[in-house]
């Protein structure tokens, strides 16, 4: 038996006795942040994305061109100190039309993912929440529109309205909704059984503020790296567009666009594809090791 | 040697994200042949650990077995020293084991037959047909109607306490020595848990095995165990006979434990206690007592050492303060045991 | 099961439905008409070729005849090659697009889930990094890049296969690589997160406890679980390659039923893109029913279950 003082059998009082229990506790934002930071990966395609909107921003205004000024003396240069990334047949800057088109392709990609993402939460979340007959003719009518193959339809409605940024983003939108309320619906429908909602519902809480405040917030994690993996999405789907000619019109241009053009020039002037492939595949990749990381860290299996 | 498991000084650690967990600090016991023991505390205290630690199951990394740790079986092997390998040839067929939840621990895209059938084929060599045969003993043993057609069915097609028998006949098939069973009847409905209880304490009898059954409900170890291990933020806080721990129990957390279930063997309506608090972040474990922060008798110096263990009869041992000679004395609780003060 | 069978092909029907009247009704917004780019037409003549069309009549006759030409599988008569029924032009260009569809598939499937498992199964470690290094970049550089690049630098430039056209087996592998490129890398990513997701299961860890050797629970416990799920998104990933054809096959010249699509975009070609679109959606709604089906019959939970769903 050890030998221990006689003092250091005092009793300790409950208060002094209660703040040693104190433990850290992470909210779940804080805890997620806190695993994404350290996802090396995911880090660095936030900060690439960082960098090349900073440059789509600010990398037109560097030069001295505009995106449609041409130039007929000075066609299809190589990249030199006059034209960092070389010029095109017309003479027109590649280092300014690049960043001009990732500026319209990054818009597309977002606000198409916006767009998604309030017409999917909206429509998943009333057909989750309501469930019964509403749920079964909502989700029928999901079942057929799901059925349509998405760069088909953005084909026929491009070719009606016209191409443009705004018609691409509309098309987009019409068709990309989908994925997104059956997601939603799928994870409001596990969440609507739990206490917490029944426990808002017995206090008297409004159907809008049930899915406002309680079911959506919960949802979000999977929502929000499912609307990660919308942006790159939607951004291929605009270069898919601009390669079979129903893209972005000149003199404007996206990425999806510039590498069209690059991928017509490629034997005689492999600048004018390595410039824009660059750019277009590290948004490409960015995003993704974003979303990985973002699923990552925001699934709460994996949370210890 | 009649200890068919000694587990010594079994220290388990989880490397993760945000550091190192103690999820296992240094437990021993012994369990001898036949005897059913059970390990008992609130979630996250270890035990699971300890019981997967002893299987080997626990996936390296970000899992760890902490050098000094011995589970010696049989009185020859330690488990801790095997290769993965020989590993192998102890698990299913010297040791088998049930798990907490019935409707995810069988394979779903697997016969019920193919599950029980693939330990036999290994480990005893059976033909296809022995197997079977054997396979269909079994169901008959853990009280399968019609086992002859339930045999070829999915996982899917069983109740969940039907699902738990054909894990305990998977458990059983090889006739091992030692058999653990992970919180069995926490997913089950209660009716059904006592069927499973009394199954598993039939086929003891029968079968002669050795029982390590994990759980935190204090009916099931009065049904089942003879002797009672009671874990407390990875270490074992006290250890005894079932009436031990019933009756003579020592260690605070223990009395806090008995008194936050109700007892039918009382005839004085008693509130149920509930222990305060939350157990230690075992990221960073106290320096001294991990129960003092919750505990009502906590003294300075259980804030500043670890209590060593304190034998307090044959095969009764607790770690706490309150069992050294210059503790106060401290009145245990009515209800588990303590003096009426009127 | 046949309930369920029965109800995805109702449902088939009527997205089919909806697919041919949307395009029809697209298709009759258009901006311009069919013989617009003609300009030497007189009126007279344009008169004439808009009754042999049936562009005179009202729109709802029209549609009824559309719908009804349709269902009875006659997609009517190009408008750019007046002397060729679509369904002769789906006929001559479609095995072309199908075999190579069909490489691409398989080299997708087994490449892709071979590097899943590998990854899985090396979780952390330099395989896995290797193999999701590999998959990201698959999914992130798309397949109007990776093909001219391959057919340049490979096909031109060190002249090893041909850079184009589709007239033998050694025309066949840059298409095929590139085709089933992101399809590829989409299905890696896929089955190694559902192998890492089988692989901190429950059962698996029962199949430990029976002492069953490392290899036997890959194979029998886990890549049966895992590919589970994989056959649910086969569905879309056909999808995927099938539009992908539209690509691949401008890139290198295959005279397949994507290159005649591009074109009758860029030509006007009504009946064409209408005819073209209606079998696309056929194709892919049919590769969705058959995957649903695929994965009842694989899935002993869902086949065994009595009435569907």
């Amino acid at each position: 038996m050890q030998t221990v003082a006689q003092e250091k059998f005092k009793p300790i009082s409950k208060d002094q006795n209660a703040e040693r229990v104190v433990r850290p506790s992470m909210s779940y934002w804080a805890d997620a942040w806190r695993r994404l930071k350290k996802n090396k990966l995911a880090m660095v395609g936030l900060i690439v994305l960082v960098v090349l909107t900073i440059l789509a921003i600010i990398g037109p205004f560097v030069q001295p061109y505009s995106y449609q000024e041409q130039d007929l003396v000075a066609r299809n240069q190589a990249p030199n100190a006059q034209h960092w990334f070389g010029t095109d047949d017309f003479g027109r800057d590649q280092w300014v039309r690049i960043w001009w088109g990732t500026r319209i392709s990054l818009f597309i990609g977002i606000t198409a993912a916006v767009l998604d993402f309030t017409i999917g939460v909206l429509y998943g979340g009333i057909s989750a929440y309501f469930g019964g007959r509403v749920d079964d003719i909502m989700q029928r009518f999901i079942e057929i529109i799901y059925g349509i193959p998405y760069l088909i339809l953005i084909i026929l409605l491009i070719m009606v309205i016209g191409p443009g940024v705004f018609t691409i983003i509309l098309a987009l939108a019409t068709t990309g909704w989908v994925g997104m309320a059956r997601l939603v619906r799928g994870q409001i429908l596990s969440l609507k059984e739990q206490e917490y909602v029944l426990a808002a519902r017995t206090l008297g809480a409004s159907p809008a503020r049930i899915i406002l405040r309680h079911l959506i917030p919960n949802a979000l994690g999977v929502i929000i790296v499912n609307a990660t993996f919308t942006v790159p999405g939607a951004i291929f789907a605009e270069a898919f567009l601009s390669f079979i000619g129903l893209g972005i019109k000149v003199p404007l241009a996206s990425l999806g666009s510039l590498l069209n053009d690059g991928v017509g020039s490629m034997r005689n002037f492999p600048w004018r594809l390595i410039f824009p492939s660059m750019v277009f595949s590290l948004i490409m990749l960015s995003f993704n090791l974003l979303g990985d990381g973002l699923r990552d860290a925001l699934d709460p299996r994996l949370r210890k | 040697m009649n200890n068919i498991l000694e587990v010594k000084d079994l220290k388990v650690s989880f490397h993760t994200y945000a550091g190192e967990i103690q999820a296992v600090r240094g437990v021993t016991f012994n369990l001898k042949k036949g005897e059913a023991l059970a390990i008992v505390g609130e979630s996250g205290c270890g035990k699971s650990v300890t019981s997967q630690a002893i299987m080997r199951l626990i996936a390296t990394p970000p899992g760890e077995i902490k050098s000094g740790s011995s589970i010696l079986f049989d009185g020859k092997t330690d488990i801790v020293k095997l290769t993965d390998k020989e590993m192998e040839s102890v698990r299913g067929s010297e040791m088998g084991m049930i798990f907490q939840d019935p409707m995810t621990s069988l394979n779903p895209t697997m016969k019920v037959g193919a599950q029980i059938t693939e330990g036999l084929i290994k480990h005893q060599g059976l033909s296809k047909q022995a197997a079977r045969e054997r396979a269909i003993e079994m169901l008959r043993l853990v009280g399968m109607p019609n086992p002859e057609a339930r045999i070829d069915q999915y996982p899917h097609q069983f109740s969940g306490g039907m699902r738990q028998r054909v894990m305990i006949a998977i458990a059983l098939a090889c006739n091992p020595k030692l058999l653990i069973a992970d919180e069995p009847t926490t997913a089950l409905d209660v009716t059904i848990q006592a069927q499973i209880i009394d199954l598993m304490r039939d086929l003891q009898e029968k079968t002669g095995a050795s029982i390590i059954i994990i759980t935190h409900d204090l009916g099931v170890v009065a049904d089942i165990a003879q002797r009672v291990v009671v874990m407390y933020a990875g270490k074992v806080v006290e250890q005894g006979s079932v009436d031990d721990i019933f009756y003579n129990p020592q260690h605070p957390y223990t009395w806090g434990l008995l008194r936050s279930v109700p007892r039918l063997d009382n005839d004085e309506k008693e509130p149920l206690v509930p222990i305060e608090g939350t157990p230690p972040d075992l990221f960073a474990p106290p320096k001294g007592c991990a129960f003092a922060a919750r505990c009502p008798y906590a003294m300075e110096i259980c804030l500043e050492s670890d209590p060593e263990i304190e034998n307090v009869s044959a095969g009764h041992s607790a770690a706490c303060w309150l069992l050294h000679p210059n503790a106060p004395k401290v009145e245990r609780p009515v209800e588990v045991g303590g003096h009426h003060n009127g | 099961m046949l309930r369920f069978i029965l109800r995805r092909f109702a449902y088939g029907l009527i997205t089919l439905w909806v697919i041919v009247s949307l395009t029809f009704i697209l298709m009759h917004n258009l901006p311009g008409d069919p013989f617009a780019n003609s300009e030497k037409l007189t009126p007279e003549a344009r008169a004439i070729l808009m009754k042999t069309y049936g562009l005179d009549q009202p729109i709802w006759i029209q549609y009824g005849a559309y719908v009804k030409k349709v269902f009875s599988l006659d997609l009517g008569v190009s408008f750019y090659y007046p002397t060729r029924s679509v369904n002769e032009i789906i006929a001559g260009t479609f095995p072309t697009s199908a075999q190579l569809g069909l490489f691409a598939i398989t080299i997708a499937v087994i490449v892709g889930l071979t590097l899943g498992i590998i990854a899985a199964l090396n979780h952390n470690k330099s395989w896995d990094y290797f193999a999701m290094f590999t998959a990201i970049v698959g999914v992130s550089v798309p397949a109007f890049v990776i093909g001219p690049l391959l057919s340049y630098y490979v096909g031109v430039k060190l002249g090893i296969l041909p850079p184009a056209l589709w007239k033998g087996p050694e025309y066949w592998v840059l298409p095929t690589i590139t085709l089933s490129f992101t399809t590829l890398a989409t299905m890696a990513r896929m089955m190694r997160t559902s192998m890492l997701d089988v692989i901190n299961q429950d059962y698996i860890k029962t199949a430990k406890s029976k002492g069953l050797s490392q290899i036997t629970i890959v194979f029998k416990h886990t890549i049966r679980n895992a590919i589970m799920p994989i056959i649910t998104i086969l569905g879309p990933l056909t999808v995927n390659i099938i539009t992908g054809t539209l690509v691949v096959e401008q890139i290198f010249a295959v005279p397949g039923m994507g290159k005649h699509f591009v074109q009758s975009i860029s030509t006007n070609d009504y009946t064409m893109i209408m005819g073209l679109t209606i079998f696309y959606s056929a194709l892919l709604i049919l590769a969705i029913i058959i995957t649903d089906i695929l994965y009842g019959i694989v899935d002993p939970r869902i086949r065994l279950s009595k009435g569907g769903k």
